[in-house]
């Protein structure tokens, strides 16, 4: 409800503002939102909100000044403001506009297109999401970058988003949130609003490419692999690995031919009768083990009481990395992109 | 005997009360009593000034371990994890998670106030703790502000801003109070900010100094960071307050601050008075990684080869042990605990030697351990008795990226842990081998660990398990499943003759003890 009414509201402001000022106002809007997102935001704030003590807000900038008196501001600078002496006329007159202009969402739309939601899911995504997926949402500590994640550009209103932020990934170490509806879509608004921004300026952005991961030589990685590396021991070009290059690319691949997370293991239970029951594992801490059988059904015993043999092949992974050369990683690499 | 006893007791008890009256507790903490911590008292962070986390109560034994108990549980009703370690001062725990601060009775486990705050900015990641004075607490806020409450209700006296959260820094250490100084640290490695330290007086709220670990940002050439997110430890005997400093910045991007960095990843001795630096010691020199340096550095007393040394110990995040004579900084050991692979080994003064070839770069270098690093914020203990230095282990390994297309702010590239195990590692100080060590879980625990006198070692598993080890062995003795993996350093205080040993997984407090029967057989202390 509170949300409809702010809507309202904005329609209703913006509504006022165009019906005053004629729609060369709006087509200028454009240009002027531009030209602040360019020159002004860096200090003023996307949303001219400023960033006190330094950076005063302008959004009432218009009430304080007129339009001679920011002109002269803008050409001359004062203080810490630099000067903008070389900004062309026309543009000039767009920003000064827009200055006045009480629209938002016209801002917005210059710097990407940050809505209502999107500016309430940041401070939920500031307090509980940044360290790990950074404050711009490109990844931090541990986290990876949503601006990039195929899962979090294919969500639409929360729907995918929602669910891993509702579940967590706790075989990735995140945890589940308890938020509402209302948060999660003002969550992936903010995400959202930031893939906007971090398309609209390519290079700055941190991750890894497809194109960073070619340096290897793949005759050396195909060596390495049938070699030292004894990878066909498990696995075969034409087998297993078959087309793997096809399913799987970049960083991806990579991280999946380091180690595959989500691998099983078999675990085989003698019991004290001596019977022995198999399946693949699916909880083992000091004090319990469990497996699920080939229906589906979970067993677990105190490990106090039965025997057990658990065959993980993903170890053989984990006895690698103290062997490899970043250089036996990045021939690997090149020769499994070959498997197509 | 017994009858006897319980005379004395009663004798004891009624002097108390007519000649002490006057005395009786008072939810107050003189800040002379952290040099002695009672028994009955858990009175900073770490329990003491040493850092250690070692609790000198026998009632808990590695015989009768197995017989532990629930004493009471209190449900926070939070989502977020305690991270916090409480304080006992006055039969009285005061614990946090952010925004949130709760008194409870350490008997029973009844609230008697919680004050409830909710910030809009900063990070929420965690809460540490509060530290006392007098009857006054303080806490760090995460939209870094310090505020003063009152420790019988929880009112708010007054709150000061100490580090700018606009910029990017958040606050959430527990404060360290020696003498009339409340020591508080900051968080913020997002962005390019100056690493500092701050003591704030108790009474006004006023800055009395401010030690900065690194230039101001934009000095040409030189670093940012160095954050000081975690409690550290004091000497009353030298006079000095030994502090950990968190990483450089830009963190994966090495370029912009050539040289060592100082004083990010390092130790540092200062004068608690005027904040003046004694020596630092650079723990990761020129640091790429984010391994901070700010765990636990642990003080202790005793004989390194043969001969006596005032010493500093700390398993840093970048997988080194390191052993340094506090009086001056000097090293006597610094050797790897657990898998690494970026350096070049340890020049002659005990730093390592970071490997060039194994910076963040295009095309991806594997390093262990990973950005977690082989410890982090999770406390270690020392025990007195073996000389093991006992510390949740986390063998792991990651790549790290960066290209000039990540730029030279904040994180400035990217990182991906591959694979982690939890181990519980007992290191011989002397030599740094390790004694024995205690599989914890796939991806690793982040509990602390508390030994105590009678030669336990109290911690967590990957799964949510609180185990209790035998110290000399590391062999399981006693366990129990919490539901969620613990996240503090667990504290250990007696009160009417009984030992509790505190643990927190989730949002839940835990209090262990003996059965009531067991604590009426054995006395007090």
């Amino acid at each position: 409800m509170k949300k409809l009414c702010t809507v309202t509201l904005l329609v209703a402001a913006v509504w006022s503002i165009s019906s005053a000022t004629g729609a060369r106002a709006q087509a200028g809007n454009a240009e002027g939102a531009q030209s602040y997102a360019k020159h002004c935001a860096i200090c003023h704030g996307d949303h001219r909100e400023g960033d006190l003590p330094g950076f005063p807000p302008l959004l009432d900038v218009s009430r304080q000044m007129n339009d001679q008196q920011i002109a002269t501001l803008i050409q001359t600078g004062k203080g810490r403001m630099p000067a903008f002496p070389k900004l062309p006329q026309q543009e000039l007159t767009a920003l000064l506009r827009f200055l006045h202009s009480d629209d938002l969402s016209a801002a917005a739309q210059g710097s990407g297109g940050a809505s209502n939601s999107a500016e309430a899911g940041r401070h939920l995504f500031q307090r509980n999401c940044a360290f790990c997926h950074g404050r711009d949402a490109a990844g931090g500590e541990t986290g990876p970058d949503l601006t990039r994640s195929k899962l979090a550009l294919a969500d639409v209103n929360g729907d995918k988003i929602g669910e891993v932020v509702r579940n967590g990934r706790p075989e990735k170490k995140m945890p589940a949130f308890n938020f509402s509806v209302d948060e999660i879509h003002s969550i992936a608004a903010f995400i959202h609003y930031q893939q906007k921004k971090a398309a609209a300026h390519p290079g700055g952005r941190r991750g890894v490419d497809v194109s960073d991961l070619q340096t290897g030589n793949a005759s050396a990685g195909k060596q390495y692999f049938f070699g030292a590396g004894g990878c066909s021991r498990c696995h075969s070009p034409t087998g297993d690995l078959a087309g793997i290059a096809t399913r799987l690319e970049g960083l991806q691949l990579e991280e999946r031919m380091l180690y595959p997370r989500d691998a099983r293991s078999d675990v085989t239970v003698t019991l004290p009768s001596g019977e022995k029951i198999s399946g693949v594992l699916a909880y083992r801490d000091e004090f319990t083990i469990g497996l699920r059988d080939n229906s589906g059904t979970y067993h677990s015993w105190p490990t106090s009481r039965v025997r057990y043999t658990v065959d993980t092949p993903a170890e053989a992974h984990v006895e690698l990395f103290s062997k490899y050369t970043d250089e036996d990683i990045h021939n690997l690499m090149a020769y499994l992109q070959t498997l197509r | 005997m017994k009858f006897f006893a319980r005379t004395l007791a009663i004798f004891a008890a009624a002097t108390y009360f007519s000649v002490l009256a006057p005395s009786l507790p008072a939810q107050s903490l003189d800040p002379s009593a952290i040099l002695h911590p009672a028994p009955d008292t858990w009175p900073t962070y770490h329990g003491d000034y040493s850092g250690r986390r070692h609790s000198a109560l026998t009632q808990i034994t590695p015989q009768n371990v197995g017989n532990l108990t629930l004493a009471w549980v209190f449900q926070t009703d939070q989502n977020a994890a305690i991270k916090s370690s409480p304080l006992l001062v006055d039969g009285i725990l005061y614990f946090t998670v952010p925004d949130n601060i709760w008194a409870i009775d350490a008997r029973s486990g009844h609230m008697l106030w919680h004050y409830n705050k909710p910030t809009e900015e900063g990070d929420h990641i965690g809460q540490r703790g509060v530290a006392m004075y007098k009857g006054w607490l303080y806490f760090l806020s995460p939209d870094g502000h310090l505020t003063c409450l009152n420790a019988k209700n929880g009112s708010v006296r007054w709150t000061v801003q100490v580090a700018d959260v606009s910029k990017g820094y958040w606050t959430t250490m527990a404060p360290l109070v020696v003498r009339n100084h409340v020591i508080i640290g900051v968080s913020g490695d997002m962005d390019n900010l100056m690493g500092y330290l701050r003591s704030i007086d108790p009474e006004t709220g006023e800055t009395q100094w401010q030690w900065n670990s690194t230039p101001p940002a934009g000095t040409p050439n030189s670093t940012t960071g160095g954050m000081t997110w975690i409690t550290g430890t004091y000497d009353p005997e030298l006079n000095l307050l030994y502090w950990g400093t968190g990483n450089p910045t830009p963190v994966l991007n090495g370029k912009p601050r050539p040289g060592d960095d100082l004083y990010t990843c390092s130790i540092v001795a200062l004068d608690p008075d005027t904040g003046k630096l004694a020596w630092g010691f650079s723990v990761s020199p020129h640091d790429t990684h984010d391994w901070d340096a700010v765990e636990t550095p642990v003080l202790v007393d005793g004989d390194f080869h043969g001969k006596p040394h005032k010493m500093l110990m700390q398993a840093s995040r970048n997988g080194y042990f390191f052993v340094l004579d506090r009086t001056n900084g000097k090293s006597l050991l610094t050797v790897p605990f657990g898998p690494v692979n970026w350096s070049l080994g340890v020049d002659k003064d005990g730093h390592p030697i970071p490997n060039p070839e194994k910076e963040p770069a295009p095309d991806g270098r594997l390093i262990a351990p990973d950005e977690g690093g082989l410890t982090n914020f999770r406390s270690p203990s020392f025990d007195p008795k073996t000389g093991l230095f006992i510390v949740d282990a986390h063998p792991s390994y990651s790549i790290y990226f960066a290209k000039p297309a990540d730029g030279s702010y904040g994180w400035a590239g990217a990182d991906y842990g591959l694979w982690g195990k939890g181990v519980i590692e007992a290191i011989d100080y002397q030599t740094g081998k390790i004694r024995w060590s205690h599989d914890v879980g796939s991806g690793g625990s982040g509990a602390g660990v508390l030994t105590t006198d009678s030669g336990l070692t109290f911690t967590g598993d990957a799964h949510g398990n609180v185990l209790a080890l035998d110290t000399r062995t590391g062999k399981t003795l006693w366990h129990a499943g919490a539901g969620a993996p613990m996240y503090s350093s667990p504290i250990s205080y007696e009160l009417d003759g009984r030992q509790y040993i505190m643990t927190s997984s989730g949002g839940v407090l835990f209090a262990w003890a003996l059965p009531e029967a067991y604590s009426k057989q054995s006395p007090a202390r």
